[in-house]
């Protein structure tokens, strides 16, 4: 038997205990004011504390389906924030607003299509944010909560919506009958909570003591049940993506230095393929079309993929994959990373 | 893994511990308690459902304004132990979405516990009570617990006229037929009316995040809604805007509005609004969206050189031809009326309020549990409802002016009505000066001394021209008033309206407010709950001016002759010994009295 399925049994006497813990401590209390029972409860203070720690990004999007806005949280000293890699940011300028109102920007630092986490940083360092520890892994049956800006409810000042729920299964997202149509397959806290509603994506999952215990994911539905999935990603696979960003491991380093032009350059038309016209400022490199029998054709890359990465550095436009192409002799080989469909493909363009 | 099932072993062996035990007991006994209050709203045909509280033992029920509306003006109210009664419409806030709803016949309703909604902090325990999907067919109300997700919460109206302000956010599921039931804090006590999700792609079923009205908003519109008018919320005349530093700025202001006469301009930082401080536009909504119009509270903004603080009277919101196609079901321009789209329908209209499963005409519905009631047992609804244009039940402003206006409650003959055709002479001097004051007052004629300059007033005519041109003789005006009210009563002085309870300056307690047409005028009276007499009264002639305010101070009980036809005979009666007069909150003129006279007026019998 999977012993997951079993295991929500012998925790349920734990979240007994934690969740009637809390309350009892603030219902037990001896009427000593008006304002005892905001003071002691520890629920409270504790998620008070998580606040601060909490960011509401704006970016790209507001179009029909595609919200502009999402959650992150703060990770570093020096301002880094984790949140989902997704059309949000694909603006040319990412907003930030911290807890107490204060509006700044950020960059994109690199982002892991494998787990679909990006990390940016924003100008000024901060005194709040969560410690990382990979370690951080509840078990079923554990209350958590969840801190986002699910539906843009807070804006300027005001705090992100918490949510409390308990995680029910700890799975790999492809153990799902039918799979959902994502990129990542990994494993996943699922949730009895209605938290991963829009915006919600990017937002933190802690757990009774104030810890980060993973990210919530974006929003997925089944298109057979039309049912829709609470998950986050859990705390080893966070922590694991943003290690991977930081330490330049990962394939999605954006890249920091000048670009220098090949003098004999691959081009997009002599590989055989067009992208789609560059309208946005962000124009995503989508594959238009394909000319038979080009290289592009041999080397497996099909009309509607969508470029990620060139040579593992981190393409964000059409416009970036260019100057990027640009940077190769037409005589070198290039690995490009396309997303098709839910499938992630890594394909060897060689002239 | 080969742990786990030791594991399973060993922990189900546990006996819970006694502090869950305890906790649980006490869950059950907040649930149980809370759970009494609630109530199912169905239509008089016993069809349809929603959810509602009741809030006081003489039987107002509180519930939302689209769970109402379709039922009209009766509809019958399910108690959790099963009994119908017939309830009838007291007054409602369209915008607010709230209506207050009244059963009669007794004094021993199972009230909900009140708590200040303010206090309430995101991470506390709450849950929801009501009826969703009226499932419960023996009304025994639904639990779903939850958390507060956020307070002080800002829901645009949203292509509807429903505007939620400074509601609290919980994830407690709310559900079709939640709406208008309460949202109790983890000990049971009252704190909002649950009325709206954020539903987008879900459905319109729970998605986590539902709104309640805060139950301070529902007290702060309580006095309104029982004086059984189509309540208004507020505007203050002027529009915001923030600017790059976030800084809350006036972008656009009304000539015509209090706030401009107390010196606000285009360009000026709104730094507080009912002493709580303004740090974005959605607070300030927040703020004003809880009031009704007709309050007077406090405004903090800063001028290019200055800070002030003032008070500003907060002006309608909509028109009454706007409030009156709002409630007759006409649309307003652009957006559509709420709690018309049925619950399946495919919408991508967001925070849309939760549409009652089943609507009155439904018929095929197999949650309908009409049938399975028991038949009404109170029907004391005869002549409690009296249709009027502008009000959403008249029946209940006549009795609130008969509240105000009646002597009995506080009891003695001291504070009894005196007697029609008096000839009053009050004397006095202006405080702080050696300035006299006298103000002689018969049916027929009147007239006001000031030091050595006496004024003649007529009783009707050319108010409106000494209040315009602020003259000093004004204040003579609001001490007749105060005689005609306290002797003839209002509805004999012209065309009376009972407003509601609203704050003074220099009170504790909100007052209760009667708006009265005398002649060329309309005056406010404010009197106090408790001892139903004259606080303040206000005389208005152009609404662009601000009104003569003349507060009626120090009250004492005074011996008086003459009344009763007895010349030697004293009575005791209660009277101010001051008053206050000013323009607008400016520095008032205040008069003590030295010696009131009154006497039968023979001539006019």
């Amino acid at each position: 038997m999977n012993p997951y399925i079993m295991n929500p049994y012998t925790k349920i006497v734990r979240v007994i205990v934690q969740s009637c813990f809390v309350w009892l401590t603030t219902m037990s209390l001896p009427c000593a004011g008006e304002n005892s029972e905001l003071i002691v409860n520890p629920l409270v203070s504790q998620l008070m504390q998580s606040q601060p720690k909490m960011v509401k990004i704006y970016g790209a999007g507001g179009m029909k389906g595609l919200e502009s806005y999402q959650s992150g949280f703060l990770i570093s000293k020096e301002g880094h924030i984790a949140t989902s890699w997704s059309t949000v940011l694909d603006s040319t300028k990412i907003r930030i607003i911290l807890s107490d109102g204060h509006k700044t920007t950020a960059e994109m630092v690199g982002m892991d299509p494998q787990t679909e986490i990006a990390v940016l940083k924003m100008e000024e360092p901060t005194e709040s944010y969560f410690t990382l520890d990979a370690a951080s892994l509840p078990n079923i049956g554990d209350r958590v909560f969840g801190l986002s800006n699910l539906f843009g409810i807070a804006t300027g000042d005001e705090s992100v919506s918490v949510q409390r729920g308990v995680v029910m299964a700890v799975t790999p997202l492809s153990a799902k009958r039918g799979r959902m149509k994502t990129l990542y397959q990994g494993r996943v806290l699922v949730l009895d909570v209605m938290s991963n509603n829009p915006g919600a994506t990017g937002g933190a999952i802690v757990d009774l003591d104030g810890r980060l215990v993973g990210m919530l994911g974006k929003e997925l539905r089944d298109d057979q049940t039309n049912i829709w999935l609470n998950y986050a990603l859990p705390m080893d696979v966070v922590s694991g993506s943003i290690r991977r960003i930081f330490d330049g491991k990962t394939e999605s380093v954006g890249r920091t230095d000048k670009l220098v032009p090949s003098k004999r350059p691959h081009r997009v038309s002599s590989l055989g393929f067009s992208l789609l016209p560059d309208v946005l400022a962000k124009t995503p490199p989508f594959v238009d079309q394909i000319s038979p029998k080009s290289i592009a054709q041999r080397s497996g890359l099909q009309v509607n993929d969508l470029i990620l990465l060139i040579n593992d550095q981190r393409v964000d436009s059409r416009r970036s994959f260019e100057e990027l192409l640009a940077t190769i002799d037409r005589a070198d080989n290039f690995s490009l990373l396309v997303q098709r469909g839910q499938d992630l493909l890594r394909l060897e363009i060689r002239p | 893994m080969c742990s786990v099932a030791e594991e399973v072993a060993v922990r189900i062996a546990v006996e819970p511990s006694s502090i869950v035990l305890q906790a649980e007991a006490v869950r059950i006994q907040a649930i149980a308690k809370a759970s009494r209050s609630t109530v199912g709203v169905f239509g008089i045909d016993g069809q349809g459902g929603g959810s509602g509280v009741v809030i006081s033992e003489d039987g107002y029920v509180l519930t939302n304004y689209h769970v109402s509306d379709p039922f009209g003006n009766r509809m019958r109210i399910g108690l959790s132990n099963g009994e119908m009664h017939e309830a009838v419409i007291v007054g409602i806030d369209p915008t607010g979405d709230l209506a207050l709803l009244k059963m009669e016949g007794r004094t021993d309703y199972p009230a909900a516990t009140i708590l200040d909604s303010d206090k309430v902090r995101v991470g506390q325990w709450c849950f929801a009570s009501g009826n969703p999907f009226v499932l419960a067919t023996n009304l025994q109300p639904t639990t779903t617990w939850g958390i507060v997700s956020g307070v002080h919460r800002y829901q645009y109206p949203s292509g509807t006229i429903l505007e939620y302000t400074d509601c609290i956010q919980t994830d407690a599921a709310i559900n079709p037929g939640n709406s208008g039931g309460p949202l109790y804090n983890g000990d049971g006590d009252l704190i909002g009316i649950n009325g709206r999700g954020s539903f987008e792609k879900r459905g319109r079923v729970n998605v986590g995040v539902g709104y309640a009205i805060s139950i301070n908003q529902a007290m702060l519109f309580l006095g309104h809604l029982k004086s059984g008018r189509v309540v208004d919320h507020a505007t203050l005349g002027f529009t915001v805007t923030s600017d790059d530093k976030g800084r809350v700025i006036v972008s656009n202001i009304l000539e015509s509005s209090d706030s401009y006469r107390r010196g606000l301009r285009y360009g000026d930082e709104i730094l507080a609004l009912a002493n709580r401080d303004v740090t974005s536009v959605n607070q300030l909504k927040n703020i004003l969206g809880i009031f009704p119009s007709w309050t007077r509270i406090a405004l903090r903004f800063k001028t290019a050189d200055s800070t002030v603080d003032t008070y500003v009277r907060l002006g309608s919101l909509h028109t009454p031809a706007e409030l009156n196609e709002i409630i007759t079901g006409k649309p307003l321009e652009g957006p559509p009326t709420p709690d018309r789209i049925p619950p399946n329908k495919d919408t991508p209209d967001k925070d849309i309020p939760d549409k009652d499963p089943v609507p009155p005409s439904d018929q095929d519905d197999p949650t309908k549990s009409q049938k399975a009631l028991p038949p009404p047992i109170v029907d004391p609804m005869k002549d409690v409802f009296e249709s009027r244009k502008g009000y959403g039940n008249y029946y209940f402003n006549r009795r609130e002016i008969d509240r105000i206006t009646s002597t009995g409650s506080h009891g003695s003959e001291s504070n009894s009505k005196w007697p029609p055709n008096l000839k009053w002479d009050w004397s006095g001097a202006v405080a702080g000066e050696s300035t006299s004051f006298r103000f002689l007052s018969q049916p027929k004629e009147m007239s006001m001394t000031l030091g050595d300059t006496t004024t003649p007033l007529d009783p009707i005519r050319g108010w409106a021209n000494s209040i315009d041109s602020q003259a000093l003789q004004s204040p003579a005006l609001a001490i007749e008033l105060w005689q005609r009210w306290n002797s003839i009563g209002p509805r004999a002085m012209g065309e009376c309206t009972y407003i509601g309870t609203t704050p003074v300056i220099g009170y504790q307690e909100w007052q209760d407010i009667c708006q009265v047409t005398t002649g060329e005028v309309e005056s406010f009276f404010y009197t106090s709950p408790a001892t139903h007499r004259i606080v303040l009264i206000e005389i208005q002639s152009d609404r662009r001016q601000d009104r003569l305010e003349v507060y009626f101070d120090d009250y004492q009980m005074t011996e008086l002759m003459g009344l009763n036809g007895s010349a030697s005979e004293s009575t005791s009666r209660f009277l101010p010994k001051r008053i206050r007069s000013s323009f607008g909150p400016g520095t008032p003129m205040v008069i003590d009295f030295t010696k009131v006279e009154v006497s039968e007026e023979k001539g006019s019998e």
